[in-house]
């Protein structure tokens, strides 16, 4: 019931618009790469994924960063701007129930730009790479297990940016924090395993490319990660109440 | 049969109280009026029992259900207004009402009762944050009837209404305990207001109950300590007046 209560409260926010162009965008990047400088990759070794992962990723996921922290912080603002958040809590509604829910409308929202970034990569492996054969169904296991990591590495993300939101009664400083973590990310190495855990560094992680092992350990951390995120939640959520 | 009952409710910031030792009955099917001036702990105390904040010590009950134990249960039966309006403000009238609606479990017409009641039908479409302060009062009064709950906890309801509209909320919740069968806690700053609406009061001033009875009892009251009893206004100030000299406050 909370899903469909929030995808009602996120009516005329412009929130799935917002997701669509912005997916859009960021399929942009690959493509456009490829349009002025093709010649740079076609020539590569590698798979032809992994070549248009390599080159743009880093960007692509700056973008779904970005719109995945603003996308959190708008839906707690419709919450905090007037008031609608007290109303709730002299209901019988459990205020994680608010949280949860909002974590998967913000998934389902990622879902789907990065399927649009997904279809992206698929057409220019298909125009660039394919020299007019199609690609088998192999191709297309590793497009999609890539997708799902990718998504996967997006959780930890989505719960973070929403934990920070529903601490901070005013938008612009849920958004400042969280495009400092987004910022903060793009320093940190991403070679390194330890400094690759912290939530905002995840998403420039991607499955081509990567040893088998080390993915497992992403996916393992990231599990781990979502209990713990969504645990301080209802931890914060019982104290909050003690000091209001 | 006590509908609201606290003993010893109490609440505290760091040095200060907001709520002091206060012991509340509010009979059932009755209007109950909380008065007292701004900062006197109204607001705290009805904000203690929809659980939005916990109190430090003391305990209450309401409809003989426990805080913090049954908060869930107290929460289904309480219908609840608190200090201003609270709405989604990109949503319609409407549409805030269902998602009350829809946490509570109610059927669709009840939304349609509920906009009727308060004279909001005719807007009900209009996106909640271009309605004018009254209309806001309204649909926030409307999600606290929606339902009809059994018992309704108003905080000052009738802020930003013009007088026709004051009038009009002042009756219906006046008439709401014959009408829903309902109990009533409603708080306000005004003595000539909480009048016309209440048949007990409760009179709070820096977080202590002052009195507590009928307007009659208060009149009896006021009349033994030797305050006018002509103007029930004057009653409530002179009332107010000595508990602020007795703390040394200003007078």
């Amino acid at each position: 019931m909370s899903y469909a209560l929030e995808c009602k409260k996120i009516k005329r926010t412009g929130l799935i618009s917002a997701f669509l162009v912005g997916g859009l965008l960021a399929s942009l990047v690959p493509i456009l790469n490829m349009a002025v400088r093709s010649e740079m990759y076609t020539h590569a070794n590698e798979p032809a994924l992994q070549i248009l992962l390599d080159a743009n990723w880093q960007m692509m996921a700056m973008l779904n960063l970005l719109l995945t922290v603003s996308g959190a912080c708008v839906m707690y603002h419709i919450e905090f701007a007037d008031n609608g958040i007290q109303r709730l809590s002299t209901l019988p509604f459990q205020e994680s129930s608010l949280f949860f829910g909002k974590a998967l409308v913000l998934t389902v929202l990622d879902i789907l730009a990065l399927f649009i970034e997904t279809m992206a990569l698929a057409f220019c492996c298909q125009y660039w790479f394919s020299n007019g054969a199609p690609f088998g169904s192999r191709f297309f296991a590793e497009l999609f297990a890539n997708y799902g990591y990718l998504l996967l590495l997006m959780l930890p993300v989505i719960l973070t940016s929403l934990l920070i939101a529903s601490a901070c009664k005013n938008m612009w400083i849920s958004l400042g924090i969280n495009v400092v973590c987004v910022f903060t990310a793009t320093m940190l190495p991403t070679n390194n395993f330890a400094l690759s855990l912290f939530p905002f560094a995840l998403p420039f992680q991607t499955l081509a490319g990567t040893n088998m092992d080390q993915a497992i350990y992403f996916m393992i951390s990231v599990v781990i990660e979502i209990i713990i995120i969504g645990i301080v939640e209802l931890i914060y959520l019982r104290i909050r109440r003690c000091f209001e | 049969m006590n509908m609201i009952e606290t003993k010893n409710l109490t609440k505290t910031y760091g040095n200060f109280s907001a709520v002091s030792n206060v012991n509340l009955h509010i009979p059932e099917g009755s209007v109950y009026g909380f008065l007292g001036p701004n900062g006197a702990g109204k607001s705290t105390t009805m904000k203690m029992f929809l659980g939005l904040t916990r109190p430090s010590s003391g305990s209450f009950a309401i409809d003989g259900k426990h805080y913090p134990e049954n908060r869930m249960e107290i929460l289904k039966e309480v219908g609840s207004f608190i200090e201003a309006p609270a709405f989604y403000g990109n949503l319609t009238g409407e549409e805030n009402l269902d998602i009350i609606r829809k946490i509570l479990g109610l059927p669709k017409s009840s939304i349609d009762e509920a906009l009727e009641l308060v004279g909001l039908t005719q807007w009900r479409r209009r996106l909640a944050k271009k309605y004018s302060l009254g209309m806001k009062q309204r649909l926030g009064l409307a999600s606290a009837l929606i339902g009809k709950p059994p018992i309704l906890i108003l905080d000052e309801p009738t802020n930003g209404l013009d007088p026709v509209g004051i009038h009009e909320i002042r009756t219906l919740i006046r008439s709401l305990p014959e009408q829903f069968d309902c109990t009533v806690l409603v708080s306000s700053h005004l003595l000539s207001e909480i009048e016309l609406m209440a048949d007990n009061i409760g009179i709070l001033n820096h977080g202590h109950l002052l009195f507590e009875g009928t307007i009659g009892d208060l009149k009896k009251n006021a009349s033994f300590r030797g305050y006018p009893t002509d103007n029930l206004e004057d009653t409530f100030l002179a009332l107010i007046d000595e508990d602020n000299r007795k703390r040394g406050g200003r007078s």
